[in-house]
């Protein structure tokens, strides 16, 4: 192949319409069309683009070996020209060609002892290819022959996370960063797959005083990756807020609202909004306040955000948030005093659209007429859930069984009632309600007693009752009442649906007393008495974990 | 009258925990079983306990038949080990059905005792061996060099080694690991305990536990060997007068006559391997058809196949292979695969790789002991890195590689029988 002398791509006109021709091809997909446009490129004097274009359509076509014929002509002609160098070592360790490239490295090397490429480009190619201890040994010698690896830093830090090191590796990625600050996508990158067990070295080369900035962002991306948001969130946080600090903290908070880390993302939103006030922010934030149930901040941040917003914005995106943060915390009657101040603005149906809150924050201050008279202008049909809370609360449980069903997102709550009332055949029951009551309002304590007395009451529902209290006992880490509860289920109901149950938290709790024995008895009845279990693969690996911690 | 009633509860007793009339528990081993992996265990607790059980070979994926006791009910129920009750009707017909195809009732009389050669801080997820044990709840003693060295292992019927190199090379993890604390930390050991032998170095260290080993199946042990080991060993073995190991490990250079001084005839399994020199190169030698760690010589994983012996007339390579599955995805290891070309004439080929030149299962005869070679390192985790999570059995109860594993450690259980002619 004939190969023009100089480098020079596209001087001419001429050269730059072939170049041209070539990349149309490649991007086509007509490779060899492109394969033969690239190698006129070449002739026509744009060698270096003409070679990478060739690399990748070989690539493409994965027959990179024919592209060594035309390598083993343009090195010789081009001898310090580092990116057909590049290409050659490329070409010859993809295909396995690794004496070769050993050769072709050391040519180049020697042919510029004190040139940091040869070195750079070859540790770059083993780190690509998975080979970190080939990459060592080279960037050794870099260090021997140029006294110091200074422009090789990435390379290290690459190499040392490959090895496994990865307290070096944290090291000369934050060296890295110090240099160049916008490397921390590839430190987070490269330093995720660092097993639990390496992490605090990486976090201490990480947290140290004096690191750049982008070491403490990396840190903190490091953290959502690695599950613990929390961590990377007292990281940043603890940084004075500027607005490259504002500009992380608005970055990380993305993050976490992805992975939904709800609390994390709350506090860094409110952070933002504290530094550099804003609206939208700061009902980001009361919504992440919501979802991590802290009613009492997403109240504050919501109307810390509603004096920067018009009217319409404010009963649109604010009021919302505001009404079911006090719903939450049973403040029915600020709640509607709420929504009456903005009843004008609203409207008739911006109001009713309201009720259902309202109704909830009564609910929640245990107050069902109140409940029922904020409904009154809104009345709902039969089939709303509300309308089935409200009936279960009452001791209606007829009603209560055919709204329930409708419940849009079936909580840990709507579940219970459901399983209760397919369970019993009773249509009312004044104590139900009120257990269901006390719960809604939050009354762990009374709600558990209330369905322990229940029980006595629904003999066909007993066992689910007595687990009702128990579940809420266990919750509550009340183990004494827990356990007497979880008793009576194995003892008075054994061949009820929630013996097996009863029998996996008894074992739990043995085990979390130190009585393995007698953990090992409850796991072994729940397997052998109750075979048809669901929880029998679950209480399996339970005694295999008992057997083995005593092995 | 109180010695009446005593004698009337012990007669309870009695009958309570006789067995019904001839009645047995088939633990089937075929696609009906729910925990394949814990049957081997439920097997060998019987065994443990003094009852004779039964291993029928080739009759629905290897099956055991074990005496019905409430004892064992229990366990197998405990364990989720899926059993059939069955009469003595039942027990003559299978009898019958055995006898008529290619399949064999091989007694097993006692719990072989198991020893596995690993480092005494290894975690039990460190090895699929340890990992298989554990799960199945098999007892077994862990040894290391100064056991080796020091203990009459004739005591020990069955000894597993993983991947421990016997070259004393520390599978080369120089390479990637030198600087690494653990690599330092198990560097150092080896080394104070070469020197507490009165030996050199760590690849003398190692010889010198491959020579007794390979002593303890001369004598009659059973060795059963994974990924690394198998390949290190038979080196170490054959190379008892050559340094075969590189400067980073003992100060001086392989000897570069190595390959021919190697002394085949020490070796179970292979002959005329030959060495890796490049002290930069991963690999060992050319023993390995899979050089995981060698990325230019790395090949690709496929499956391979478990063969089929006569049950009847070769009944310890068909223990070797009950299995529910025949075809089996292949797994890398610190050595994955035996290549063909290098056996000996004398191994037996348990499973391959079709149309591949190398196999991954051998067994084979030597004095009056017996070794098996598994290639690849954790039957569930085909591309094991080190630092990996560690494989859960508890989601893998049925794995067929994993049964491989468990096959070997109930085979020196049974009862050697006349050939029949």
């Amino acid at each position: 192949m004939p190969v023009a002398g100089t480098l020079g791509a596209q001087e001419s006109p001429a050269t730059g319409a072939i170049v041209a021709r070539a990349l149309d091809a490649e991007s086509a997909g007509r490779n060899r069309e492109a394969i033969g446009a690239w190698r006129t490129a070449i002739s026509a004097g744009a060698v270096v683009p003409g070679v990478l274009g060739l690399e990748r359509v070989f690539s493409v076509l994965a027959q990179e070996e024919s592209l060594l014929v035309a390598l083993d002509t343009l090195v010789p002609l081009h001898p310090r020209e580092w990116q057909i160098r590049s290409v050659q070592l490329r070409v010859l360790t993809t295909i396995g060609l690794d004496t070769r490239a050993a050769r072709a490295f050391t040519e180049w090397r020697d042919l510029a002892p004190t040139d940091v490429a040869p070195y750079r480009e070859y540790a770059r190619v083993l780190l690509f290819n998975n080979r970190a201890a080939a990459a060592d040994t080279v960037l050794r010698q870099a260090s021997e022959a140029l006294g110091s690896t200074r422009a090789l830093l990435l390379e290290i830090a690459q190499m040392r996370a490959g090895l496994g090191l990865w307290g070096t590796a944290a090291e000369a990625w934050r060296d890295v960063m110090t240099e160049e600050p916008y490397y921390e996508s590839a430190t987070v990158w490269s330093l995720t797959p660092a097993p639990a067990e390496q992490r605090d070295a990486v976090r201490a080369v990480l947290a140290a005083r004096g690191v750049p900035l982008g070491a403490t962002q990396a840190l903190a991306l490091l953290e959502v990756a690695w599950n613990t948001p929390r961590n990377g969130w007292t990281a940043l946080g603890a940084l004075a807020p500027s607005d490259t600090v504002v500009a992380i903290w608005r970055l990380f908070a993305d993050e976490v609202e992805r992975v939904r880390a709800w609390s994390t993302a709350r506090d860094a939103l409110a952070a933002i909004h504290a530094a550099r006030p804003d609206a939208g922010v700061a009902l980001r934030g009361a919504q992440a306040a919501l979802a991590a149930a802290d009613p009492v901040t997403a109240l504050a941040l919501a109307r810390s955000a509603a004096p920067m917003l018009d009217e319409t914005h404010r009963n649109a995106d604010a009021l919302p948030i505001e009404l079911d943060a006090l719903a939450r915390l049973g403040r029915a009657s600020e709640a509607e005093a709420l929504l009456a101040r903005a009843a004008q603005a609203l409207g008739p149906d911006g109001v009713r659209s309201h009720a259902r809150t309202i109704a909830w924050a009564w609910i929640r201050a245990g107050d069902i007429p109140r409940a029922r008279r904020a409904l009154a202008d809104a009345p709902l049909s039969a089939e709303d859930a509300v309308a089935g809370w409200l009936a279960l609360f009452d001791g209606d449980l007829a009603t209560a069984r055919g709204a329930l069903r409708n419940t849009d997102v079936p909580g840990q709550d709507a579940v219970n009632a459901l399983a209760l009332l397919n369970r019993t055949r009773l249509e009312r029951s004044e104590s139900i309600g009120a257990a269901f009551l006390a719960l809604a309002r939050g009354d762990s304590s009374q709600a558990s007693r209330r369905f322990e007395a229940a029980a006595t009451e629904l003999p066909d529902a007993a066992s689910l009752l007595l687990t009702l209290a128990a579940r809420i006992e266990t919750a509550r880490r009340n183990e004494d009442r827990s356990a007497t509860l979880w008793r009576r289920v194995t003892a008075e109901h054994a061949q009820s649906g929630e013996a097996p149950e009863a029998h996996l938290e008894l074992a739990r709790a043995s085990k979390r007393g130190g009585d393995l024995k007698g953990a090992r008895e409850h796991l072994e009845t729940l397997i052998l008495d109750y075979p048809g279990s669901a929880l029998v693969p679950q209480a399996r690996r339970e005694l295999d974990a008992l057997r083995m911690g005593a092995v | 009258m109180r010695w009446n009633a005593v004698a009337k509860g012990f007669i309870a007793v009695m009958v309570l925990a006789r067995p019904a009339q001839a009645q047995h528990l088939l633990m089937p081993m075929d696609d009906q079983q729910a925990n394949h992996l814990k049957a081997y265990g439920i097997t060998f607790s019987a065994l443990t306990d003094g009852i004779r059980s039964e291993w029928l070979l080739n009759y629905r994926g290897g099956s055991f038949l074990v005496p019905d006791l409430p004892s064992l009910r229990r366990s197998a129920a405990l364990a989720g080990v899926t059993f059939e009750v069955v009469d003595g009707a039942r027990v003559a017909q299978i009898r019958k059905e055995i006898a008529d195809g290619n399949m064999d009732a091989v007694p097993l009389e006692k719990a072989p005792r198991i020893a596995v050669y690993t480092p005494p801080d290894a975690p039990p997820w460190d090895d699929a061996v340890t990992l298989a044990l554990v799960y199945a709840g098999i007892p077994y003693e862990k040894l290391w060099d100064d056991d080796v060295l020091n203990t009459d292992l004739s005591k020990y019927d069955w000894i597993h080694l993983h991947h421990e190199d016997f070259t004393g090379q520390q599978n080369k993890l120089f390479l990637g690991f030198r600087d690494a604390p653990w690599f330092i930390q198990s560097r150092d050991r080896d080394l104070a305990t070469a020197r507490r032998h009165g030996l050199a170095d760590i690849p003398a260290l190692k010889k010198a536990v491959a020579d007794r080993l390979r002593a303890f199946v001369d004598r009659g042990g059973f060795l059963f060997a994974m990924c690394g080991a198998t390949e290190t060993l038979e080196l170490a073995m054959g190379a008892k007068l050559v340094d075969i190991a590189g400067p980073f490990s003992d100060g001086t250079p392989m000897d570069p006559d190595a390959d021919a001084k190697m002394d085949w005839s020490r070796t179970f399994a292979v002959q005329g391997a030959h060495l890796e020199f490049a002290a930069g190169v991963n690999a060992m030698s050319d023993i390995d058809g899979h050089q995981v760690n060698v990325p230019s010589r790395r090949q690709p994983l496929g499956t391979f196949t478990l063969f089929g012996f006569s049950a009847k007339f070769d009944p310890v390579a068909t223990m070797l292979v009950q299995d529910h599955r025949t075809v089996i995805g292949d797994y890398y290891g610190v050595t994955t695969s035996f290549l063909r070309k290098v056996l000996k004439p004398g191994a037996t080929v348990l499973a391959h790789e079709e149309g591949a030149p190398w196999v991954k299962y051998i067994h084979g005869s030597y004095g009056q002991g017996s070794w098996t070679y598994l290639g690849g390192h954790d039957p569930e985790d085909p591309q094991h890195n080190i630092g990996a999570p560690p494989t859960d059995l508890a989601l893998h109860p049925n794995s067929p590689g994993y049964r491989l594993i468990l096959n070997n450690v109930l085979f020196p259980a049974a009862k050697k029988k006349p050939l029949k002619t």
